[in-house]
């Protein structure tokens, strides 16, 4: 053995000694397959399509009266629409870097989890798309961002940030879709062979594709899923700095920074990760996982959730800096306003929720313990939705004259509009989750083999 | 090799180091429609039984880099073209082909059309979607997804010998050997 090789054993077992190859499949498996949809599913199900409804109706009352429907007007000109928006993709970003960087430093933890953070990315991403073509006022002509050739001789204009935004977005959710569905081949194949009855055979074998496992089919697999890592995991922190760069290009004071691609990526990480936590301790309690979603696996989440914490107070920091060092006066006024003004209490919050209580973390206990870590990550949840209110909100309600000062009053319809991308993205979620493995089975293997087990 | 009756001889194992020994000892011996089914990659497995092309290995990288370089000529092309030629606005003053404003859309078109060249060299490498194979007729092939490790070796080899492979598989600790049905 040369001292390149990896340790056979972690020091705290990835998955439960007992677990063989084929306990391995059949527990994962075991949920998707058995005919009868636990009670909490269709209780989950009925909630979230029950939001997805409200959605629905919001959005035709939206496309109905338009951007008039919510509350947002001169100053305020962006309201929820964007805060959801930019919450969204930021749990998509996130998401998708866990399941991608981690691939890359070959971190034991990722391999369990990596496919709820695929599903995630697809069900978020699906409630990110909706809110900028909500928000674009006339949003049937929303393909008129398109690059093509049309009898109008009308072009998008490329240079402005909110078309990068546009095609970062466009780029990301085809190529997060290619990306989930290329890692869920194998498993795909694991569940036709596992099926029961031929309605089973048929769905797990058309959507495997007639996946076989042979030497061949492994070594393009692994050739091409590892070039798909390499590349997902840039792409996702373009994406979230493009949304950054949508308010550093900017005029207004406290947008107009150039730390805002890193700052939102850094807040796209720990949201990411706080959601994905919060889907395994939920996940894990729900279908028995215990012995394959271990502890070993939130205790390494959650020091990736205190690291982004970390980043994301290094950027809070450098946003008070800059306004107090700096000579403009506006930037100055603004940033005093955020932290004493009508939106302290918000602002003061994400402080809390974001940096602050994160930092339990250090202490073992709380990885340790899944309620809290779970109260954290909800937290975390919470206040990254308030990041964005705050910049964007905040931000717009004290431009550079006091004679465009003004507020901010969310209506009925700007909160149906939140709360029913919820109701889209937990029903996306939940439908993946009744139907495909969310474990991915086929790289936990590995893992199984090298601990030893037959 | 007028008709075939079977589509080959398969070996079931339970670990991957007696399928390794038992592909070595095949190639050796001059087998060559040989393949090899696993629940997970094995390491060393492909170059044991598909040895000779190792040109693809090479040639792959520089297929999907030369797609990626494709879709980054087009994707700022198409944004020049718009920005510069077909529909030229002036903002501040600015030049027309304003090149830093077009590197988003350039990358991120060239980073879509990576992750769909992977795609696509997966299925053609993979042969698939292929929905049936005659692997499938064999009993012991379901588990070959779960947690055995599968040998074929197919009967359109030159050398094919149900008795004498029987002898090797089993010599090197296959659990179950069976003959696969043809089409």
């Amino acid at each position: 053995m040369t001292v390149l090789d990896l340790p056979s054993e972690a020091p705290v077992p990835v998955v439960a000694p007992g677990v063989t190859m084929r306990s391995l499949s059949e527990e994962v498996g075991e949920p998707n397959l058995r005919p009868k949809t636990p009670l909490w599913w269709w209780i989950s199900f009925g909630f979230s399509l029950s939001l997805l409804l409200v959605l629905v109706v919001a959005v035709i009352w939206t496309l109905d009266k338009s951007v008039g429907a919510w509350g947002i007007n001169i100053p305020v000109a962006w309201g929820l629409a964007i805060v959801d928006y930019v919450w969204w993709i930021a749990a998509a970003s996130g998401a998708t870097f866990l399941s991608s960087m981690f691939y890359l430093t070959r971190s034991p933890w990722r391999t369990a989890t990596h496919r709820i953070a695929d599903a995630v990315a697809i069900a978020c991403s699906a409630s990110a798309g909706i809110m900028p073509i909500m928000h674009l006022g006339r949003q049937g002509l929303f393909y008129w961002l398109f690059p093509y050739s049309n009898v109008m001789g009308v072009w998008p204009q490329v240079r402005s940030p909110l078309w990068w935004d546009f095609i970062s977005l466009l780029c990301y959710i085809i190529a997060a879709t290619f990306y989930f569905y290329v890692g869920l081949l194998p498993d795909l194949a694991t569940m036709r062979d596992l099926a029961r009855d031929r309605r089973q055979q048929l769905f797990y074998g058309v959507l495997a594709l007639g996946w076989r496992g042979s030497s061949q089919d492994w070594a393009y697999f692994r050739f091409v899923y590892l070039i798909m890592a390499a590349v997902m995991a840039p792409m996702v922190v373009v994406v979230h700095g493009v949304v950054g760069l949508d308010f550093a290009g900017g005029l207004t004071p406290g947008w107009h920074s150039t730390q805002f691609p890193p700052y939102f990526f850094f807040g796209a990480l720990l949201f990411g990760f706080a959601l994905v936590i919060m889907l395994t301790i939920l996940i894990r309690a729900a279908y028995g996982l215990d012995d394959i979603l271990t502890e070993y696996h939130l205790n390494a989440m959650a020091k990736v959730v205190l690291v982004a914490s970390l980043l994301l107070a290094y950027a809070y920091l450098w946003e008070g800096f800059g306004a107090i060092y700096g000579s403009d006066i506006a930037e100055r006024t603004m940033f005093l306003n955020r932290i004493s003004g009508l939106y302290a209490s918000c602002y003061w919050a994400k402080i809390a929720l974001n940096v602050i209580i994160p930092q339990l973390l250090w202490f073992p206990g709380f990885r340790r313990s899944q309620l809290l870590l779970f109260a954290i990550s909800l937290g975390i949840a919470v206040g990254s939705w308030l990041d964005p209110y705050v910049v964007i909100v905040q931000s717009l309600h004290r431009n550079y004259m006091p004679s465009e000062w003004g507020n901010y009053y969310p209506t009925f319809w700007d909160w149906a509009l939140f709360a029913g991308s919820i109701g889209l993205a937990l029903t996306l979620f939940l439908l993946m989750l009744r139907l495909l493995p969310i474990v991915s089975i086929a790289q936990l293997r590995r893992i199984v083999k090298s601990a030893g087990a037959p | 090799m007028s008709e075939l009756h079977e589509y080959g001889l398969i070996g079931v194992f339970d670990n991957p180091e007696a399928l390794k020994a038992a592909a070595r000892h095949l190639r050796r011996s001059g087998f060559r429609a040989v393949e090899a089914y696993s629940p997970y990659p094995v390491e060393g497995l492909d170059e044991i039984l598909h040895p000779a092309p190792e040109w693809r290995w090479r040639l792959l990288p520089l297929v999907i880099f030369g797609a990626a370089v494709l879709a980054a000529c087009w994707g700022y092309f198409i944004q020049w073209w718009d920005e510069a030629l077909n529909y030229p606005i002036n903002v501040g003053g600015r030049p027309l082909n304003s090149w830093p404003a077009f590197i988003v859309g350039t990358v991120q078109f060239t980073l879509l059309v990576t992750i769909a060249a992977c795609t696509f060299v997966l299925l053609l490498g993979c042969r698939l979607p292929r929905l049936y194979h005659p692997i499938f007729n064999a009993d012991a092939f379901g588990r070959a997804s779960v947690d055995r490790f599968v040998l074929c070796i197919e009967a359109r080899d030159q050398g094919f010998d149900p008795e004498y492979l029987r002898c090797i598989f089993e010599n090197h600790g296959a659990e179950h050997v069976a003959e696969v049905p043809g089409t």
